[in-house]
């Protein structure tokens, strides 16, 4: 436990001069408000425009088809180091893996989701 | 790793490549404007695909599956046995009646999007894991693999909030109990330091330390938590009567048969290999008890919820629920009637699969044009107006009722008499009792149909022209009477495949 104390110290000192801080501002600052102060800040400059914009479903078809393609990846590189003891089996297994995410890939660029443009 | 590996998963693969198949023929096929939409081709396809799944899986049942030298490479993530064959079978029949469905029902209510298919194989595929699944990380792929595929489906009519509703409902719930479980697998994993079930099983008979005790029943009421969710259970049943309501009739028919079938199968492997030592089995300390309560709960609460509903698919969706109260009681009896109640159960859920898709397959048939029959209203004086319509539909309902000669009554039949065997007499005396209270919302229907008039300007149910719905409910209807009439075969068939699970 005493080898713990220094960093029980700094947290400390931490605390005290991030709370001393609050204190001091609150206490000795001049206070001049105005109206964009009195706003609730969230971070930027204020937004302008309508808030409820709808984001295109493409964007989701594209996250959606990087996860797909990045799983491949996960897969990939620990295959790849195992290659020689995986032998053949592991090959076959990969190839038939990679043929399903080209059946997907078929099957997004048929359905359109790769259109970016329509 | 060789050939024989391929034979032992053959149905697996048959469906699987038969969804792939499927997926590319869509995409790929070029349709005239005027020609009708996807479903003219894809409902057949996905049809004998299922079918093809279940004859592949009759054949290694009728080889035998310890013939099969490449079951044991696949082993424990995949076991196959004549349990896992038997439900490959009622999971494919199932799917195959919910393919045929839908090409009646998407066309006519101007649903027809070809996904709808490859989802339905892929989850009857990922039914398929689950029932064969013999270790804790196959099995929770199953079951996300079937849940995934059923909450696209449950959410196919985007326009329709109702829709929309039931697929969040079931998503979020759905995840939740799979969370559930995952958590018991993990409590499991951390005290026997094993994934497998029977070596979990093996590592808990050998005997445990009392913390340890501790630790696995926690895990067991997680997972009998996370299991009486996906059956469906009371007071896990919150979830059903909307999501069944708001998906579209096709993936509901999907839901109350495979994925409760898997659902059970799962709890059937996991209570049998898992839980089925000594100390987990007795009533004072293990879970019958526990499973006791859900069955009278479930029994009693669905039945007294569904005879006050107005909409005929909200009560045979609280009709499923009741069901699985049949079924638990069936598994409180496993512990002191191992063979026999455990082959009742597997018959029970057979015969529900075919009487349960029959009657949505008759609610399908009594709605047109966009316009589902939802209320017992809308099917006033059916009985005259589409005699056999209202035939058919009453034929299923009494199956579901338990009369005979159908074969809902000697799926009850045998639960009962596997209960009375085991003494549990209580549960039985109640399973009747709450038989006889189900038989009023289902003679309801009837009474409807047949002793009422629409009242004036009222909209009244005009029944859909499909080949596909009728030759679902023909294949459901000579089902019914088959396992009806001769319930032997097949009951020895059940117990056959009970008796794989020691």
């Amino acid at each position: 436990m005493a080898t713990y104390l220094p960093l029980f110290m700094l947290f400390g000192v931490a605390a005290l001069i991030a709370g001393g801080m609050f204190v001091a501002t609150t206490w000795a600052g001049p206070k001049v408000p105005n109206d964009a102060k009195a706003e609730p800040f969230e971070c930027g400059n204020p937004s302008d425009g309508a808030r409820n914009i709808r984001p295109s479903v493409k964007f989701y078809l594209t996250a959606l088809l990087f996860v797909v393609f990045d799983i491949e990846a996960v897969m990939i590189y620990p295959w790849a180091v195992q290659f020689r003891e995986l032998g053949y089996t592991g090959f076959f297994t990969m190839a038939s893996f990679l043929a399903l995410l080209a059946i997907v890939l078929i099957y997004a660029w048929r359905k359109g989701a790769l259109e970016w443009e329509k | 790793m060789s050939d024989s590996v391929f034979f032992a998963i053959a149905p697996l693969l048959v469906v699987s490549l038969g969804g792939l198949l499927l997926m590319m023929t869509e995409v790929f096929a070029t349709r005239r404007a005027d020609a009708d939409g996807p479903s003219s081709d894809l409902a057949m396809g996905t049809f004998i695909t299922m079918l093809a799944g279940a004859i592949t899986a009759f054949a290694l049942w009728l080889v035998g599956p310890d013939n099969l030298a490449g079951a044991k490479a696949v082993a424990p993530y995949l076991l196959v046995d004549r349990f896992t064959l038997f439900f490959d079978m009622v999971l494919c029949l199932g799917g195959g009646i919910a393919a045929l469905l839908a090409g009646g029902y998407l066309p006519e209510h101007k649903l027809d999007r070809g996904e709808f298919y490859p989802l339905l194989i892929f989850s009857t595929a990922g039914a398929m894991v689950l029932a064969s699944a013999g270790d804790l990380l196959s099995l929770f792929i199953g079951l996300e693999t079937m849940s995934l595929g059923v909450y696209a489906m449950v959410g196919f009519r985007r326009g329709s909030m109702r829709s929309t509703e039931a697929a969040i409902k079931y998503f979020l719930l759905g995840s939740f109990a799979a969370a559930l479980l995952m958590y018991g697998g993990a409590l499991l994993y951390g005290v026997t330091g094993k994934t497998a079930l029977a070596g979990i099983g093996a590592a808990i008979r050998a005997g445990v330390s009392s913390t340890d005790w501790g630790i696995l029943l926690l895990s067991m009421v997680l997972i009998l938590a996370g299991l009486a969710f996906k059956v469906s259970a009371v007071p896990f049943h919150m979830w059903t009567p909307d999501a069944y309501e708001g998906a579209p009739t096709p993936a509901t028919s999907f839901m109350a048969v495979a994925v409760k079938s898997a659902a059970f199968a799962m709890m059937l492997r996991v209570l049998i290999s898992v839980f089925g030592d000594p100390l987990s089995t007795s009533w004072g300390t293990g879970w019958p008890p526990v499973v006791a309560l859900l069955a009278v709960l479930t029994m009693t609460v669905a039945n007294l919820v569904a005879g006050r509903q107005s909409s005929v698919k909200r009560m045979l969706a609280y009709s499923s629920v009741a069901h699985a109260g049949y079924v638990l009681v069936g598994v409180v009896a496993l512990v002191e009637e191992p063979g026999t109640a455990q082959g009742s159960i597997m018959f029970y859920l057979l015969s529900y699969t075919v009487s349960t898709a029959g009657a949505f397959g008759a609610l399908i048939l009594c709605g047109s044009r966009g316009k589902e029959a939802v209320s017992y209203e809308d099917l006033a004086g059916l009985g005259k107006r589409h005699p056999a319509v209202a035939l058919i539909f009453s034929f299923f309902l009494l199956s579901l009722a338990g009369m005979p000669p159908t074969a809902g009554f000697f799926g009850k039949l045998y639960i009962v008499s596997s209960s009375i065997g085991a003494g549990l007499h209580t549960l039985a005396v109640l399973l009747v009792l709450n038989s006889v209270l189900a038989a009023y919302y289902y003679l309801r229907v009837m009474e409807y149909m047949y002793m009422r008039e629409p009242a004036a300007g009222a909209p009244i149910a005009v029944p859909m022209r499909s080949g596909y719905v009728r030759a679902a409910l023909a294949i459901c209807a000579v089902a019914v009477l088959v396992l009806g009439l001769w319930p032997t075969s097949s009951l020895s068939m059940a117990i056959d495949a009970a008796l794989a699970l020691r």
